[in-house]
């Protein structure tokens, strides 16, 4: 019976609300050739576009968790409902993760198809990666109930990688690009902090 | 005025442009406030490196660039920078006799003649990537007497488009490429003295303030501008908007002038704070006392119009997600090229992040003056266009003849009608 309904709620919004952010998420991933190669990549090379460019879709599928509700009417109509909401944004998120891990994992099966060095680190380097950078908009776009303000967080998080580099630490996006693995665990006990701190602060921001 | 007013209280009370306030304010304090934060002192004699700087000599420029072609043919493999990531090109073989055929006419050699310079040139063993290749030392290919740099750059362009976009044979690059000389310690200190006689100080620190806050400004507006926009609809007060007797014209302007206006608030601010900074650390030099405002706006306005305007149009047409996904590709392939043209003066037509990361440099900033002139007002007259286009949008949703383009909810172009 509950097994039955979160199906149909998983189908819904695949259906409804997520499609595009998957098919935008995947026209990221093709469109990689045009910006770079991947082909013959020796570790290092090929921590490039996993690390600078596949983890964007992070940010495309995690962050627009809280958007079908975005609208506070809506948001009230379904607070209303039986099933709690949370459950439902919570299986939204795995989904986006799973669905994120899926894409990435197929994008590293790739390279090493076109004879690059990439191993199961690449592969858990850039999902972390991706991982923190959708954390980071889902975490922000829910307390702030504004998917604008999630993207935008998300983004600036992204060009500060850019510009204060390794200042970052254990944070740092890029570091497989210099062929440091540690900081990757430290991105996934981030991602899942901020996933999990999500619900108890959007309650606290909301009753103020 | 009253409208105007309006708007600007929206947008101060907003959280995304207060999110911006702090973005924008941690950017500048970081880059441009830390990179430029001591006074500079002319350079001494003896030091070991005094940096390049580009003479623009046509034969060095056919000479270098002969060596380097010659250099790759012979190794079948071209490091580009299409978006400033890492490219290998290997060509086959039609397209690799097309690049004999111009190595030949540049060098007056025929293939004979290049495979004896590749028997007497030294090999060393690269390793690139999974690929290791053999890297021919040719460092002094001859040119053809008939060979005018005008041909010479024909060839290049070609050369470039064969390889696919983003080489060193790029002709806007060639001269950055390919005629940089190391600075004696006269040339340093011209360097060092143009800075106060003829930037006289302040033109130098516009530069870099453009170049580090230009980097946020195209991308950071398209936020404020797409949660505005988006704003109405979300708490449902498009159609009260609607109803009013004000012309859409005047709605969509002085939501866009509103926007612009407040968003430069923050960065007009760091410009008196740099100025200050400026008159106290040089203390008794001829300093331009408006340069510091001039440049950077001209510099940075169109950066924040342009990102405005894309947040606004998309948002009307499609969604505020659609917008940022737009700026932010814009912005990447921008930032990216931009790192790969050297970050110092090379600013082509069409740049849309302007680059120049030195204080000094000044004559390689002013090679291109010409085409930053034309850049910048081109992006603010495309911005002004951009937000007529979207005065026509919304004309058009007000009328009730278009509701924009839905990705969700009722009408969306995902659900099946039924």
């Amino acid at each position: 019976m509950v097994s039955g309904c979160l199906a149909r709620v998983v189908y819904s919004d695949v259906k409804h609300n997520f499609l595009i952010h998957y098919i935008v998420a995947l026209g990221i991933l093709l469109a990689s050739p045009i910006f770079f190669s991947l082909s013959q990549l020796d570790c290092i090379l090929a921590a490039q576009p996993l690390e600078v460019y596949v983890p964007l879709i992070g940010i495309v599928l995690m962050t627009p968790v809280f958007l079908p509700e975005q609208n506070e009417s809506i948001y009230d109509v379904v607070r209303s409902k039986k099933f709690n909401h949370d459950i439902v944004c919570i299986i939204r998120l795995l989904c986006s993760v799973v669905i994120a891990a899926v894409m990435i994992g197929a994008y590293v099966l790739y390279m090493k198809h076109c004879n690059s060095q990439v191993t199961v680190r690449h592969f858990i380097g850039s999902s972390a990666t991706a991982f923190l950078l959708g954390a980071i908009g889902f975490a922000f776009a829910g307390i702030g109930r504004n998917v604008i303000i999630g993207y935008m967080a998300s983004v600036m998080y992204y060009i500060l990688n850019f510009s204060f580099g390794t200042k970052l630490g254990y944070f740092y996006l890029f570091s497989m690009m210099h062929g440091s693995f540690a900081e990757k665990k430290w991105l996934l006990t981030g991602a899942f902090v901020l996933s999990t701190a999500v619900f108890p602060l959007r309650r606290v921001f909301r009753d103020r | 005025m009253m409208l105007f007013r309006k708007e600007c209280g929206k947008i101060f009370c907003s959280l995304t442009y207060i999110l911006y306030c702090l973005l924008v304010i941690l950017m500048i304090i970081s880059q441009y406030f830390i990179d430029s934060g001591q006074r500079l002192y002319p350079p001494s004699k003896g030091d070991y490196d005094y940096g390049e700087k580009i003479v623009e000599d046509h034969d060095l420029i056919m000479s270098t660039a002969a060596d380097a072609l010659t250099v790759e043919f012979l190794s079948n493999r071209y490091v580009c920078y299409p978006f400033g990531f890492y490219k290998a090109v290997h060509l086959d073989n039609e397209e690799q006799a097309k690049i004999e055929k111009y190595i030949c006419e540049i060098t007056g050699l025929d293939s004979t003649g290049i495979a004896e310079k590749k028997k007497s040139a030294e090999v060393c063993y690269i390793t690139d990537g999974t690929h290791d290749y053999g890297e021919y030392a040719i460092r002094d290919m001859p040119i053809s007497e008939s060979m005018t740099y005008e041909r010479f750059t024909d060839i290049m362009e070609d050369v470039d488009n064969i390889l696919g976009g983003g080489s060193d044979y790029a002709v806007d690059g060639l001269v950055y490429q390919f005629s940089r000389v190391p600075m004696t310690y006269e040339d340093a200190v011209d360097d060092y003295n143009s800075i106060f006689n003829d930037d006289r100080v302040t033109n130098a620190y516009a530069r870099l303030f453009g170049d580090y806050a230009g980097i946020v400004l195209a991308i950071l507006p398209v936020f404020v501008a797409a949660a505005l926009t988006a704003a109405d609809r979300r708490r449902r007060m498009s159609e009260l908007v609607y109803s009013r007797r004000s012309s859409s014209l005047r709605i969509v302007f002085t939501r866009f002038i509103a926007l612009v206006t407040t968003m430069f608030i923050p960065v007009f601010v760091f410009m008196v704070i740099a100025l200050i900074q400026i008159l106290i650390r040089y203390n008794g030099s001829d300093i331009d006392m408006t340069a510091m405002f001039t440049l950077p706006t001209f510099w940075l306005l169109p950066n924040i119009m342009a990102a405005t305007a894309t947040g606004m149009l998309v948002t009307e047409i499609l969604s505020a997600g659609a917008a940022i996904l737009v700026q932010f590709v814009w912005w990447f392939m921008g930032l990216m090229a931009g790192g790969t043209a050297g970050l110092s003066g090379r600013i082509g037509k069409f740049t849309f992040i302007c680059r120049h990361n030195a204080l000094g440099n000044r004559n390689e900033f002013l090679m291109n003056w010409d085409n930053f002139v034309f850049n910048r007002v081109f992006y603010m007259v495309i911005s002004i266009a951009a937000v007529l286009f979207t005065v026509g949008i919304y004309e058009l949703k007000r009328g009730g003849s278009f509701n924009g383009i839905r990705l969700f909810g009722k009408g969306s172009i995902f659900r099946r009608k039924t």
